[in-house]
């Protein structure tokens, strides 16, 4: 009996979906940006300005934080942190954009003095006027309601909170729970208290958290990607050269493209199937619109 | 204000307080993997940690030369060491002024002294190398690690993260100049060390000492004084007159050190030259020349209580409970525990500078015989994967100085899992925090997917962590980030065998291990 409902319910929906109201669907569906090229910066601009330019989410006046993954002590080749290149280059639009102050920061796995150092993010930004690479500082978490399947409440950075924009600027790398680690795991910099302790739903804490904190631009470090050992990495032999960089509003297309370029589908990824399911964004590749540059 | 002309030795006292103080603050990760300069530079040239060492290595140790040298030089130049640099002594010529000399001076004889001294010196020569406990520069460099910073960091930060209830975000506005205090002045890390009372209460008692008398306790008690004392006691540097003029005196109110007997004693002056300095008539002065200093030294029994007292506590006090033993680890590069002990000072620096704040000072894991000494506690830091600061501070060797490839394959310990607490055990749900922070490039901690039936009688596929043991070098972190409250579902046990991992690159049988066998 379930089997039968469920089959007549497909194809009853299938028929709903041929209606004009796929077409109206179709039109919204979620822009993603791929660029390609050998060097990092370029193609990060490229990604942006595809999307319609910084200016379109940065305002003038404006105070953005631009969260990279730079967890681990490990040197930018690695690719166990977002390159510090990509980094570079979304904090420069941002700062041309007319941001006030472009904020920089993670919360690190290791020795956050070794990550920030090592990953060469912090050097990269050295003396940029208006960018604040900071350690974050205990007293800053707000405990936040999330009134989540999995997570009710929890404590999240505060100067991600009251940004005006916040850019999620992850790597694209293998992760040995989540099978890969993107967009919306690497929201994790943010949280405070014990997150190794969500670990035991992972998925669904992290759609959770990414239903109630919104990222306004994703910008995926896919230059170099770490295909195995991950989340840390560490062996150079684990790093495949891609030369792309994805950039997108929607975070579950995002991490759904950049899927594939691991060779992947999205429906493989726990997190990015409890996010769609959601409605937090686009999964299906066929529903976005891809721009390739 | 009308600035009083500082005498010489004030001087270049001072210019060593700051340098020890400058070098402690040194003593800290500040973005360059070589720290270039640490307060050991004032243990190597200490002879008592020289001495000591050297007799318990039983070998030479370039790394302590500077110390002999210190010795050498104080044939000719008398306590010099402890009147123009022991930064303790400078503290208690600082702060002497104001503590009243309300009781009797000591009025002890060599011997007192000599009962400290020679133990430690004797207990050397057995192995065990227990000078550190008593050396001047470590109870002051070890209360300043253990007390004094961590007090001043944890008022500071604490004041700092009251405004942030106070003001909010606008506290940035004055965030720069707090950026150079926290950067420069404060410990990056807020531990607390198990033996900050007792370090900051044995200093206390030094100073407590002074209502005894200026200096009484680099007069009467420092080994390190004792030490340096012996051997200028046979120097050829003479004051003259040898004795106080009377009814004058002036000098004899002037001396901070032994001067209060008739007679100057020559292996308590400190060469300060205050009496130079000081004498209305200008005819104090040291020359070189040759005289027996009259008195008995060291009675025979001293002697031999002494060196009694050293052998019976180099055995005596090696009990070890093997319960604790079990955690006993070591900082990365210690091989065995024997050698390590004839080696550590107890000065406190690897604790100072450790990175992840993992190492702190023993207090019942090791014995009586282990006070003081680091151990690594993995559950409040681990070791970081690419550090090595403490080997590049370790004074004397006893934490070698390698290559951060060379360190990365050290052995502290292996990791185990306890089963009943590690949560795919326990709970039969997904975690592997571990495995995602272990540093080893081919994965120390590993899992295999088991299909359980979890306690909701839903059966799923669970990750199921496992060591491999050819690869763990014991760094902690795993036990560390284990998200269970209070005991981690894994843990670092010591182990004898701490031969260093093999070289992935180079063996053919760790590649092999780097295979994972359940891919």
């Amino acid at each position: 009996m379930e089997r039968r409902r469920f089959i007549r319910l497909m194809g009853l929906s299938s028929l709903f979906w041929s209606l004009p109201l796929r077409n109206l669907f179709a039109s919204t569906g979620p822009v993603v940006a791929v660029a390609d090229g050998a060097d990092a910066a370029t193609i990060t601009r490229n990604a942006i300005n595809a999307l319609g330019g910084m200016k379109r989410f940065v305002k003038p006046g404006n105070t953005v934080v631009v969260k990279p993954n730079m967890g681990w002590d490990r040197t930018p080749e690695l690719a166990a942190n977002t390159n510090p290149l990509v980094v570079r280059a979304v904090v420069e639009e941002c700062l041309r954009a007319g941001a006030k102050k472009v904020k920089v920061f993670d919360r690190t796995c290791n020795d956050e003095r070794r990550c920030y150092k090592n990953s060469g993010i912090e050097t990269a930004l050295a003396g940029m006027k208006g960018v604040e690479v900071k350690h974050v500082e205990e007293e800053r978490y707000k405990k936040v309601a999330l009134g989540g399947k999995a997570l009710q409440e929890w404590e999240l950075y505060g100067e991600a909170l009251s940004a005006d924009v916040y850019i999620n600027v992850p790597v694209l790398k293998h992760h040995g729970l989540s099978k890969l680690t993107i967009g919306m795991k690497n929201v994790m910099g943010i949280m405070g208290g014990n997150r190794g302790s969500i670990h035991k739903n992972i998925d669904v804490a992290l759609a959770d958290i990414n239903s109630v904190f919104k990222t306004h631009l994703v910008v995926v470090d896919a230059t170099r990607i770490l295909t195995a050992h991950g989340p840390q990495g560490g062996d150079i032999k684990d790093v495949k050269q891609l030369n792309k960089v994805i950039a997108s509003t929607d975070i579950v297309a995002a991490d759904a493209y950049a899927t594939t370029l691991f060779g992947l589908k999205p429906e493989d990824i726990a997190v990015t199937v409890e996010a769609h399911k959601r409605g937090l964004g686009e999964m299906r590749i066929d529903r976005m619109k891809i721009l390739k540059v | 204000m009308a600035l009083k002309k500082l005498p010489p030795h004030r001087i270049v006292q001072l210019i060593f307080l700051a340098l020890f103080l400058i070098l402690f603050l040194m003593t800290e990760y500040r973005g360059s993997d070589r720290i270039t300069a640490a307060v050991n530079g004032f243990f190597r040239a200490n002879p008592l940690t020289a001495v000591s060492t050297i007799l318990a290595e039983k070998a030479w140790n370039w790394l302590l030369m500077p110390g002999f040298v210190t010795l050498f030089l104080s044939f000719f130049l008398g306590r010099f060491f402890c009147g123009w640099i022991c930064p303790l002594g400078t503290v208690l010529d600082l702060i002497t002024k104001k503590i009243k000399k309300s009781a009797a001076p000591l009025l002890f004889n060599n011997s007192v002294k000599l009962w400290l001294f020679l133990p430690l010196i004797t207990a050397s020569l057995f192995n065990l190398n227990l000078a550190g406990l008593l050396d001047p520069i470590a109870i002051l460099l070890r209360a300043m690690t253990f007390f004094m910073h961590p007090l001043l960091g944890d008022t500071v930060r604490g004041t700092w993260r009251g405004l942030y209830q106070v003001m909010g975000d606008n506290r940035d506005a004055i965030a720069p100049v707090y950026k150079l205090f926290s950067t420069y002045l404060l410990p990056f890390r807020e531990a607390l060390y198990p033996l900050a009372f007792s370090s900051a209460l044995l200093l206390g008692v030094i100073i407590y000492l002074e209502r005894h008398g200026e200096r009484t306790w680099c007069r009467k008690l420092c080994p390190l004084g004792t030490l340096i004392g012996i051997v200028t006691r046979f120097s050829p540097l003479l004051r003259s007159p040898d004795d106080a003029c009377s009814p004058c005196e002036k000098c004899v109110r002037a001396c901070p050190s032994g001067f209060d007997r008739e007679l100057m004693q020559k292996e308590e002056c400190f060469f300060c030259m205050k009496c130079v300095n000081d004498c209305p008539t200008g005819k104090v002065r040291f020359y070189f020349g040759f005289q027996v200093e009259k008195g008995v030294f060291m009675e025979r029994r001293v002697l031999l209580g002494g060196m009694f007292s050293g052998l019976v506590m180099a055995r005596l006090l090696r009990f070890r409970e093997p319960a604790r033993e079990s955690r006993l680890l070591r900082p990365p590069g210690v091989l065995t525990e024997d050698e390590f002990l004839k080696k550590c000072v107890r000065c406190g620096e690897c604790m100072k500078v450790c990175l992840k704040s993992a190492l702190y000072p023993a207090f019942t894991q090791a014995g009586v015989e282990g006070l003081y000494t680091p151990v690594l506690i993995p559950r409040l830091g681990y070791c970081e994967y690419n550090c090595n600061l403490c080997g590049q501070v370790c004074p004397t060797g006893a934490i070698p100085d390698l290559l951060i490839e060379e360190k990365k394959r050290q052995v502290i310990g292996k990791a185990v899992f306890d089963k009943n607490h590690c949560i795919p055990f326990a709970r039969r749900i997904d975690c592997i925090v571990c495995e995602e922070h272990c540093p080893i490039p081919q994965k120390a901690i590993r899992s295999e997917i088991v299909t359980m039936t979890g306690f909701d009688g839903v059966k799923r596929q669970v990750k199921a962590p496992y060591v491999v043991d050819e690869l763990c070098n014991g760094c902690g972190i795993c036990e560390k980030v284990c998200p269970l409250e209070g005991k981690s579902g894994i843990e670092i046990f010591a182990v004898k065998d701490r031969t260093p991992l093999k070289d992935a690159a180079a063996s053919g049988k760790a590649a092999q291990m780097a295979e994972d066998p359940y891919k």
